[in-house]
């Protein structure tokens, strides 16, 4: 034993609480209820979203305020790619699995279109620039009938994947019904872990290094060698497509695409998103986009047993104005005593690191 | 390596563990045969039904956009349950209705009504036809409860759990379209404006003006605005210079004030008639006042508030009694009207021993003619029709109690009557 080198009991104690919580991550579709596997779902789409934009804004320094429109992109491309052309809308009736991939793909596509214009634009200007794509889409959803059925939006055709339909079908497990949200659970954890782990390899390596950099001193990131218009333009298109995922997760866990929904507000969300929950840092992205998409449901549901709130039309505050009241409270705290975010609350408790161990 | 040993067995015990716990039937999710209970006075219970309580869903906006109408259709339903109840309420049981406020989002609307609906017998008011159009699946496939949206588009027509009160925009349009013809003199070859809001409501209703212009021999001259337009300048301008004998309004208030204004001051002194939406009593105190009261009217699913019938006369006294700040406006005759219905129909699966909510889709077919006092008769036998096809023709009255008066009883064109969605 004494031979060998020495891992720190710590590392043990963080692996073996990752799997605790990977494990109850994995068993929660038996016991919760679908309320909270639907408000679960929407908080692991806004997760994956916010990785999106905080490779962006958070490291690479380049604001966008047009996170929402790429979200429709994805969302909406995965209802004509995959859809069938039966209730009288666009479709081309491919496979689901096929149509989520290349929905992505389209995101990636549509902020490659718009990546010269990124690539040569900077900080809050890209943003002024990026603001007119969601005014666009916008006019687009509304009143492109054929291909987003206008105002009330269009059904999302269920997933199919191996044989697996991501869909209100019955699956019975272990005695407990399966319906739609419960298969999506573990989709969503999937795409999730799978965003992080990426995120993180391109962070940690190079290109993170570079994106940095970019952020911290772009003429002397230039300077180095860093062909700055280019890695902005890459970490624009890479944005798109995390925007894409959560879109086509979003859309699934919907079950009907509405363009209501993808305005300027969501973009101000993610912005929200990844100031609240640390910027630059995947597991800040992760926490912000958990406490933005579950606050104002959880608040919405318990508001009734809050204290000074009355019932609606007795003149005192009513439970959705004091969700409210409560969600805006939770950001300007988290700001004014977490500037970090989030993510620092973590990182500040110390972790003990012998000396000679890199990370 | 001995800890990294004890970390896999020690979670691979836990996972036995819970997996062992499930499949005993630990969860409350693990299915346990369908057993739908029977209670007291031999009734058939479902989701939202114990022995002493009927539990309603109203999912509302009281932050948002629809603010206004939330409140006030709210206030109307809650005002009924507490009136039904200090009447002994619904076979023999106390009703209660669970409001939550989605504040016009479409998450937090999809999330009340997922939380809602295995609490509630069905939902006495949703506010936001593309919220409802967003659960229609997940109703018609197995939540089965009933929904009464408080948005009167035809699109949300055919399924027979949600069920539309009143005419639809479009069959308004088609109605009013024939006050315009009969009353106002407009004649064939004649050229009518349509003001129409971008999205569902809107472009519903255009579909009635067409249908009724093509009926009548009209040409329709159309303005699409946005919500966001308020100066309607532009829009009566190229009316004007189209040479139209009447306009319609399928917009909201402001705009049909700005409308009704600029075309007054500027000299086209035609009728415009706007739909149900298209009105509020606030704007009798404006500067458009006055030019509302010459030349607006509005077609209605239902009599006003002031009307004159015994349960108006009484509501609005009651109303007023227990929300003396709010306004008397139509959004209290809509939540009124829904309430009273959803009570009638659980009376009816009372009667049939069945409040389940199969039962109370099999009552929602026998009723077929139900009066909640405001001078129209709701018929719900047809999933594929709304609940009415009359409407009323009122006018802005400074006047007249909640500032509108009844110019034309409830009628049903014949345009109307054949018009298919």
């Amino acid at each position: 034993m004494s031979e060998r080198p020495r891992i720190p009991p710590k590392a043990y104690a963080r692996a073996a609480a990752a799997g605790l919580g990977g494990v109850v991550l994995l068993v929660l579709p038996f016991y919760l209820e679908r309320f909270w596997l639907q408000a679960g779902l929407f908080a692991m789409a806004a997760a994956i979203g916010a990785i999106g934009i905080n490779l962006l804004t958070g490291a690479t320094g380049q604001l966008s305020m047009g996170h929402a429109f790429f979200l429709a992109v994805g969302a909406y491309g995965y209802c004509a790619l995959a859809g069938d052309g039966t209730d009288g809308l666009a479709g081309l009736g491919l496979p689901g699995w096929l149509a989520a991939v290349l929905a992505v793909g389209l995101a990636g596509l549509a902020g490659g279109v718009f990546s010269p214009i990124a690539g040569r634009l900077h900080g809050a200007y890209l943003g002024i620039a990026t603001l007119a794509l969601i005014f666009i889409g916008q006019h687009v959803l509304f009143n492109a009938h054929d291909l987003t059925g206008g105002y009330n939006g269009r059904a999302v055709p269920p997933l199919n994947l191996l044989g697996l339909t991501f869909d209100d079908s019955e699956l019975l497990v272990a005695q407990v019904p399966f319906g739609a949200v419960e298969k999506l659970w573990y989709l969503g954890l999937a795409l999730l872990l799978a965003g992080v782990l990426f995120a993180r390899g391109v962070l940690r390596g190079r290109p993170g290094r570079a994106m940095n950099a970019i952020r911290d001193h772009r003429i002397a990131a230039g300077v180095m060698g860093i062909p700055v218009a280019r890695h902005r333009a890459a970490v624009f298109v890479l944005s798109s497509m995390y925007a894409g995922l959560a879109g086509v997760l979003l859309a699934l866990v919907f079950q009907r695409t509405v363009p209501e929904y993808f305005g300027m507000a969501l973009s101000l969300e993610y912005l929200a998103m990844i100031v609240i929950g640390g910027l630059g840092s995947v597991a800040g992205a992760v926490a912000g986009g958990i406490f933005v998409a579950l606050l104002p449901q959880v608040l919405n549901r318990y508001a009734e047993a809050l204290p000074l709130v009355s019932a609606p039309g007795t003149g005192g505050i009513a439970p959705g104005e004091a969700a409210r009241y409560l969600y805006g409270a939770a950001v300007v705290g988290t700001v004014l005593f977490l500037p970090g975010g989030l993510a620092r609350l973590v990182a500040r408790t110390p972790i003990h690191r012998p000396s000679g161990e890199t990370r | 390596m001995n800890h990294r040993r004890q970390a896999v067995r020690g979670l691979a015990a836990a996972l036995a563990t819970l997996v062992a716990l499930t499949a005993a039937g630990c969860s409350s999710k693990a299915k346990s045969g369908d057993a739908k209970e029977t209670g007291a006075g031999g009734v058939k219970m479902g989701e939202g039904v114990t022995d002493t309580t009927i539990t309603l869903g109203a999912l509302t906006d009281m932050t948002g956009v629809y603010a206004t109408l939330g409140k006030s259709v709210t206030q109307a339903q809650q005002l009924w349950v507490k009136q039904t109840n200090a009447a002994g309420g619904i076979c023999d049981r106390k009703l209660e209705l669970t409001v939550r406020d989605h504040g016009y989002d479409p998450q937090k609307a999809l999330a009340a009504y997922t939380e809602l609906e295995p609490k509630v017998v069905g939902y006495a008011q949703f506010i936001g036809s593309p919220f409802v159009a967003a659960v229609k699946q997940r109703v018609d496939g197995q939540d089965k409860g009933l929904v009464m949206p408080q948005a009167w588009s035809a699109s949300l027509l055919g399924s027979p759990y949600i069920r539309v009160l009143g005419a639809t925009y479009d069959v308004e349009t088609i109605n009013a379209v024939d006050f315009l013809v009969t009353e106002k003199g407009l004649r064939k070859g004649d050229k009518l404006g349509h003001v129409y809001f971008e999205g569902d409501y809107g472009e519903n209703a255009l579909k009635g003006s067409k249908y009724a212009a093509g009926q009548a021999g009209l040409t329709v001259v159309e303005q699409k605005i946005k919500p966001t337009d308020n100066d309607m300048s532009a829009q009566v301008a190229a009316l004007k210079q189209a040479g139209v004998k009447a306009v319609l309004v399928s917009a909201g208030p402001r705009q049909a004030a700005s409308l009704v204004g600029v075309a007054a001051a500027t000299g086209l002194r035609v009728p415009v008639v706007g739909n149900n939406s298209a009105f509020a009593p606030q704007l009798l105190g404006t500067q458009a006042g006055p030019a509302l009261e010459k030349m607006y009217w509005f077609a209605s699913p239902s009599l006003p508030i002031g009307a004159d019938t015994p349960v108006a006369k009484k509501l609005a006294a009651d109303y007023a009694a227990a929300y003396p700040e709010d306004g008397l406006d139509n959004g209290v005759v809509a939540g009124w009207t829904a309430a009273t219905a959803f009570g009638e129909i659980l009376k009816k699966a009372c009667e049939k021993g069945d409040l389940t909510r199969e039962g109370v889709s099999k009552a929602l077919l026998i009723l077929n003619a139900h009066d909640p006092g405001f001078g129209m008769t709701h018929d719900f036998t047809d999933p594929k029709s709304p609940s009415s096809r009359q409407s009323v023709i009122i006018q802005p009255d400074k006047k007249a109690a909640g500032g509108m008066r009844t110019v034309r009883e409830p009628f049903v064109s014949e345009a109307a009557k054949s018009y298919t969605f």
